[in-house]
């Protein structure tokens, strides 16, 4: 059987996929904080209603290897600050926040999946810690 | 792997902080610098410039350095008659540097540096923390 086909799984590692595409994606706003007309961007929140249009979505078919393939699905866009308006320059604290939460729910991602990998191992009846 | 571009975009950004530390310390050491011909222009202050530039195997915006501008505002005048490099009034003409100005841009660089770094330990600790999934 598939991993993958475990749904808490596929969600954990389409979670943490989508964590490290904004890590990158943040990565790139702080390393470009001096650059003058620099807009700071981040991604789409994750969220079901999301993941269903992206799964439904008609996509171009990709028949040749010099097509240009979406990355991951997942496109940066420009950052919304308060009130919903576009941010523009780049704020060193609002990229370190950004940064932290990131970091602190991709440790949740990976202690969930630990969690969940051995709750298996117990299912399964194996000696482990 | 988004983890190793996110390093390399961290390492793009360090490497042209760093860059403009190098002009900032030019400026400084150069604070003092007289034209080496009689009637010839003192040293000018360079402005480190960054342009973000996309890296196509990276798939990311990077920052680099470009080259720097020179600083147009006018030379300060020191009335020294007796410098050989005076002229007729008996003004030498001294870099555009002012030290203050290089001092608040060098701690901008730096806190700009540092940025940089924890961007690049966490996605470091992400990184630790997803090749821990493999243990046990």
């Amino acid at each position: 059987m598939d991993i993958q086909q475990i749904p808490l799984f596929s969600l954990l590692s389409n979670r943490m996929s989508w964590l490290s595409a904004r890590q990158s994606v943040l990565a790139e706003n702080v390393s470009n904080a001096d650059t003058p007309n620099y807009i700071a961007r981040d991604l789409r929140p994750l969220d079901f209603a999301n993941i269903l249009r992206e799964q439904t979505a008609l996509r171009p078919a990709s028949t040749s290897p010099n097509h240009i393939a979406p990355r991951s699905g997942f496109a940066p866009e420009q950052a919304q600050g308060e009130g919903g308006n576009p941010t523009g320059v780049v704020s060193i604290e609002q990229e370190m926040i950004k940064l932290s939460d990131t970091q602190v729910r991709y440790q949740t991602a990976t202690n969930l999946y630990q969690k969940a990998v051995a709750m298996f191992r117990t299912a399964l009846g194996t000696r482990s810690s | 792997m988004d983890f190793f571009s996110a390093l390399h975009i961290s390492a793009y950004g360090m490497r042209a902080q760093s860059g403009r530390m190098r002009i900032i310390a030019e400026n400084l050491a150069n604070a003092d610098s007289v034209s080496p011909s009689a009637n010839g222009d003192p040293y000018r202050r360079q402005i480190a410039a960054m342009s973000s530039t996309f890296d196509r195997e990276l798939n990311a915006n990077v920052v680099e350095l470009i080259n720097p501008i020179p600083d147009q505002t006018q030379f300060r005048l020191q009335y020294d008659p007796g410098n050989p490099r005076a002229d007729t009034a008996g003004y030498v003409k001294l870099p555009n540097v002012n030290a203050l100005v290089e001092m608040m841009d060098m701690r901008d660089a730096q806190r700009s540096y540092e940025a940089n770094i924890q961007a690049l330990e966490g996605a470091r600790s992400m990184l630790v923390r997803t090749i821990d999934l493999l243990r046990r």
